[in-house]
């Protein structure tokens, strides 16, 4: 076992136990005698000691329920014990994965991922949990929760109101389609809804502005998100904004010049996005196309390769 | 606020890793979907990628069902475009071989009797200008890095089912990789040389050289 790991073990009975005045040394020195003198396995060595503070500081069972964590709180190498709302199922990327996702609660959201080896039951979207003794660790800036053989899943009879948050992040992907209702758009003075014919599905004949905008998706060969582009942003990235978009509609006599023109600029490229990301929903504030340094990158791989 | 269907995700690969797959997996009630079951253990039902396409030949005059060849640097993908890709049937139309695409495609196996055929059907075509080959090298690396998460998963025992069915030979894949580098290297070497003396030549020389007003004889240039 590595010191990284026994620490996080230290940590996590650390974490329940301090309340009582158990000291880290002290768990440390019984840790370490179970593990590496009378190498009792990792789980075991984890229950007796548990339970040996427990009799010694005379505390009860139901007492030493792990204290609930909110997801604002977490912080990376802690084990922890949340109660939260699948929000989004992902596809795993890879076969150590069971599942990957986005877990919320009242005061934020994370990533979470359930190692197959863990061998838990599949969890399902719109289902709240309790996920006890998961581990949480951060990658790029984003915090995610792990699900190991270690923890506990059960599903739980609330309702958790997940906080809606935004969070500004950095996406690279490709942009691999564009919907049909982007480009140069009249939408309900009311709803914002397209509207055909200048009527609106909700309201009728109305009043309409005009707008142009791209709805995408990007993908990054891992997940995708539903990219949106407004028209500063599109404007930066194809020199059209709304005032170039209109003369190409009046010269063509068809405002969907526009959408053929904003697909043959943008669409296959990759993009490198900073923006609002709202679960699956990414408002672009900023987008340019994605130019690395190809014989830097070519050098990583080839490392990563051992060649 | 949950959009109920998930999007597939335009998974990375190689024509060569893909072009070997025999297998599908998945497919099993009504709304799960099929996959094409790589020898490296990729799963799958979308694909994205950025290639030269060689061909475009209509299957039958007036049938509006195009045959399509796109390259990509281990070999290429055959795909076939008609009116049930709309998108892609209309772009393709303005779009002539060879020229770099960027392409969003279904993966299919088509089976006839015993042979079994790997195919893409490409949702939508975009032209890639010459100004920006990146796209392409970036496809590259990043279908190179995502083969060798498959080769390594492969090895650290996670991927038993492809194991089980193509037995692949990892060696021989991660060389593929290894080569599609070393070659997109050697091009960006090339032109880095080509364009340094080139800029030293300009900052040595800020004006223009007159051999009539500067007599050369005065100067010590050596042998």
């Amino acid at each position: 076992m590595d010191e990284s790991r026994f620490q996080e073990i230290v940590e996590e009975i650390f974490e329940r136990f301090k309340a009582y005045g158990v000291t880290k040394k002290e768990i440390e020195n019984r840790l370490r005698l179970l593990l590496f003198e009378f190498k009792v396995p990792e789980e075991e060595a984890r229950r007796t000691i548990i339970n040996g503070l427990r009799k010694n500081y005379n505390i009860s069972r139901a007492d030493l329920k792990p204290p609930l964590t909110k997801i604002s709180e977490i912080e990376p190498n802690k084990w922890v014990t949340l109660k939260a709302k699948v929000i989004q199922i992902w596809e795993p990327n890879s076969p150590a994965i069971a599942q990957s996702g986005l877990i919320g609660d009242e005061t934020g959201t994370a990533r979470f991922v359930v190692w197959a080896k863990a061998n838990k039951r599949k969890l399902e979207e719109g289902k709240c949990y309790l996920f006890e003794k998961v581990v949480v660790d951060e990658f790029m800036g984003i915090k995610s929760v792990k699900v190991t053989s270690a923890s506990d899943v059960r599903e739980i009879d609330e309702e958790i109101e997940v906080k809606e948050e935004g969070g500004e992040v950095e996406v690279i992907g490709a942009l691999v389609s564009i919907q049909q209702n982007s480009g140069l758009l009249q939408v309900c003075k009311l709803c914002g809804r397209v509207v055909k014919a200048g009527v609106c599905v909700e309201h009728g004949k109305v009043e309409t502005n005009e707008i142009l905008r791209v709805k995408g998706i990007l993908d990054d060969g891992e997940r995708t998100y539903d990219l949106i582009l407004g028209e500063e942003v599109v404007k930066s990235l194809t020199e059209i904004g709304l005032k170039e978009a209109r003369r190409l509609a009046e010269e063509h006599l068809d405002r969907g010049i526009v959408l053929i023109e904003l697909k043959r600029k943008l669409l296959g490229k990759y993009l490198r996005i900073i923006g609002e990301l709202r679960f699956r929903t990414l408002t672009a504030r900023s987008a340019e196309f994605f130019r690395p340094k190809i014989i830097q990158e070519v050098q990583k791989v080839l490392e990563e390769a051992g060649a | 606020m949950i959009r109920a269907g998930r999007r597939e995700v335009a998974k990375r690969v190689f024509s060569k890793e893909f072009n070997a797959s025999k297998f599908k997996v998945g497919g099993e009630g009504e709304k799960e979907a099929v996959y094409v079951l790589t020898p490296l253990g990729l799963r799958c039902n979308r694909l994205f990628i950025v290639g030269v396409l060689l061909e475009k030949e209509e299957v039958k005059p007036d049938s509006d069902m195009w045959r399509v060849r796109i390259s990509d640097p281990t070999g290429s993908f055959l795909g076939f475009i008609s009116k049930f890709q709309p998108e892609a049937l209309e772009s393709l139309a303005d779009i002539n071989p060879p020229a770099i695409v960027a392409v969003t495609a279904k993966a299919k196996l088509l089976e006839r009797g015993d042979r079994i055929l790997p195919l893409i059907r490409p949702e939508s075509i975009n032209l890639i200008s010459e100004f920006e080959f990146e796209t392409r090298d970036y496809w590259i690396v990043e279908t190179a890095k995502a083969t060798l998460r498959r080769i390594r998963a492969i090895e650290r025992g996670e991927e038993k089912l492809a194991v089980e069915k193509y037995n692949p030979d990892i060696s021989e894949y991660r060389a593929m990789v290894i080569e599609v580098l070393n070659k997109l290297k050697e091009e960006y070497s090339a032109i880095e040389k080509k364009e340094e003396p080139f800029e030293e030549e300009e900052k040595d020389l800020g004006f223009e050289l007159d051999e009539e007003i500067i007599d050369l004889s005065d100067f010590d240039i050596g042998d």
